[in-house]
């Protein structure tokens, strides 16, 4: 199911509610804002350590090298950026942002406790303040989902890429149908029961399994890209489709 | 399913190749499909020069194709089985690509000394090294012997004089055919008309 666009209804979904889009951001603030000091531990437990795996892939893919400009989108604790950081070098430029303070300053400051000095900035991805063909590369890991009016944001992110730049864009996807049922029995039975054991918060990873179950396919999400202008558009299965990375180029 | 661990792989091979990168950048975001049957790999050049196994929907630009029998000549370094190589669509792309790939060498020696320390990996890749000669060195002798034995003892494999000295034959006997069809001809057109039968 896609998101309602914006001025036909005001309404859309978080998780499987149905909610409006003001409660949306602001449920989506909580759910971070409650997850955020122990959002690494639940990842490397959730995943069983391949998110870090998908993130190195999502770098190797990137075809980011030394002096590049970076913008990495609801960037959160920093993972990606500290892996990107590394590549672009003391010539390149990387700039770090979410919409969410509570994990921005997390990702901040392990950035600068490892000697990576990176800016960064709280910000909207459907409103982005950075000029138009400016980055070489724009990523966003595990955040579209998250975002109200994902069409906007994938626009926004078109806009600031430098023609031949490109998008990544590391998201949970639609599993491979044998596996689902056994997908599914994690997600909704142990997912929770992880929550509330390791962050003591079952209600937050309950909304992460249904967004993930929201979330547009492969195919989908590969049109969306095409649709808000980029040229060309490739994904990667990984892990039998339980996340995608989908690679989109501006021309 | 292997693509991360493919392009990780290729992109080592890459970094220990330096040269390698910049002659990939200019066809930085096209795709090659290498088909050798009955494998068939994708692979996408990246911005930096590297290289990824191509995802699901890439729009390929270079279609290369060999029969393993070729790859397994090509491997052996016979230059001649290059002529053996179908491309199709992006020429220059695809024969960039598959020569970057030919030359580009696996330096295990480095590899294994970040897993032992310099002078074992140095010692290992040594003996390694030796290893794959003697081996060689043995087979050749031993594909020799055999030669020899099945040339000598038990004939079963002609010896390269007696081989050229039956297409010499041949060609002679050829020669031959011909002299006396052009002979025959020439005696059939010089055949009286009182031959025919009506005449007789």
């Amino acid at each position: 199911m896609k998101d309602k666009t914006m001025g036909e209804d005001n309404t859309t979904h978080f998780g499987f509610q149905s909610v409006s889009e003001t409660e949306k951001t602001r449920k989506v603030r909580e759910v971070f804002h409650s997850v955020a000091r122990r959002y690494d531990l639940m990842n490397d437990v959730m995943s069983a350590g391949m998110h870090r795996l998908w993130k190195r892939f999502t770098i190797e893919v990137s075809g980011v090298k030394p002096g590049d400009r970076v913008l990495d989108i609801a960037g959160g604790t920093g993972d990606l950026s500290r892996l990107f950081s590394r590549r672009i070098g003391a010539d390149g430029q990387l700039v770090l942002t979410d919409i969410n303070a509570a994990m921005l300053e997390i990702g901040r400051d392990r950035l600068l406790d490892e000697g990576l000095p990176t800016p960064a900035v709280q910000c909207d991805a459907e409103k982005l303040p950075f000029p138009e063909n400016h980055f070489d590369c724009v990523c966003v890991a595990f955040g579209l989902r998250n975002m109200t009016h994902k069409e906007q944001a994938l626009k926004e992110m078109q806009r600031v890429l430098k023609p031949g730049g490109r998008l990544l864009v590391l998201e949970f996807s639609q599993v491979w149908k044998p596996l689902a049922p056994l997908y599914d029995a994690y997600s909704f039975k142990l997912l929770p029961l992880m929550g509330k054991l390791l962050a003591r918060d079952a209600e937050s990873y309950q909304y992460l399994a249904e967004s993930i179950r929201m979330h547009p396919d492969q195919e989908t999400l590969r049109q969306m890209m095409l649709d808000a202008g980029l040229a060309k558009v490739d994904f990667y299965n990984l892990a039998a489709g339980v996340v995608a990375l989908h690679k989109g180029w501006k021309a | 399913m292997f693509e991360p661990l493919i392009t990780r792989l290729l992109n080592h091979l890459v970094d220990q190749n330096s040269w390698a990168r910049e002659q990939l950048k200019p066809f930085a975001g096209k795709t090659v499909a290498f088909r050798i049957p009955p494998a068939r790999i994708s692979l996408t050049v990246l911005e930096d020069g590297g290289l990824a196994a191509a995802g699901e929907a890439a729009i390929v630009s270079a279609k290369v194709s060999l029969p393993p029998s070729v790859a397994m000549r090509l491997l052996a370094g016979d230059a001649n089985a290059e002529t053996l190589v179908s491309i199709e669509g992006d020429t220059e792309l695809a024969t960039t690509l598959s020569k970057v790939l030919r030359n580009m060498s696996w330096e295990y020696e480095e590899d294994l000394s970040k897993l032992v320390g310099d002078i074992p990996a140095h010692e290992i890749a040594d003996f390694g090294r030796k290893t794959v000669s003697e081996v060689r060195k043995q087979s050749l002798n031993i594909a020799e012997m055999f030669t020899e034995y099945w040339q000598e003892e038990q004939p079963m494999i002609a010896k390269k004089r007696h081989i050229q000295q039956f297409m010499q034959e041949v060609e002679r006997l050829r020669d031959d055919v011909e002299r006396l069809e052009k002979r025959m001809d020439r005696l059939s057109t010089h055949l009286p008309s009182s031959a025919s039968p009506e005449n007789s």
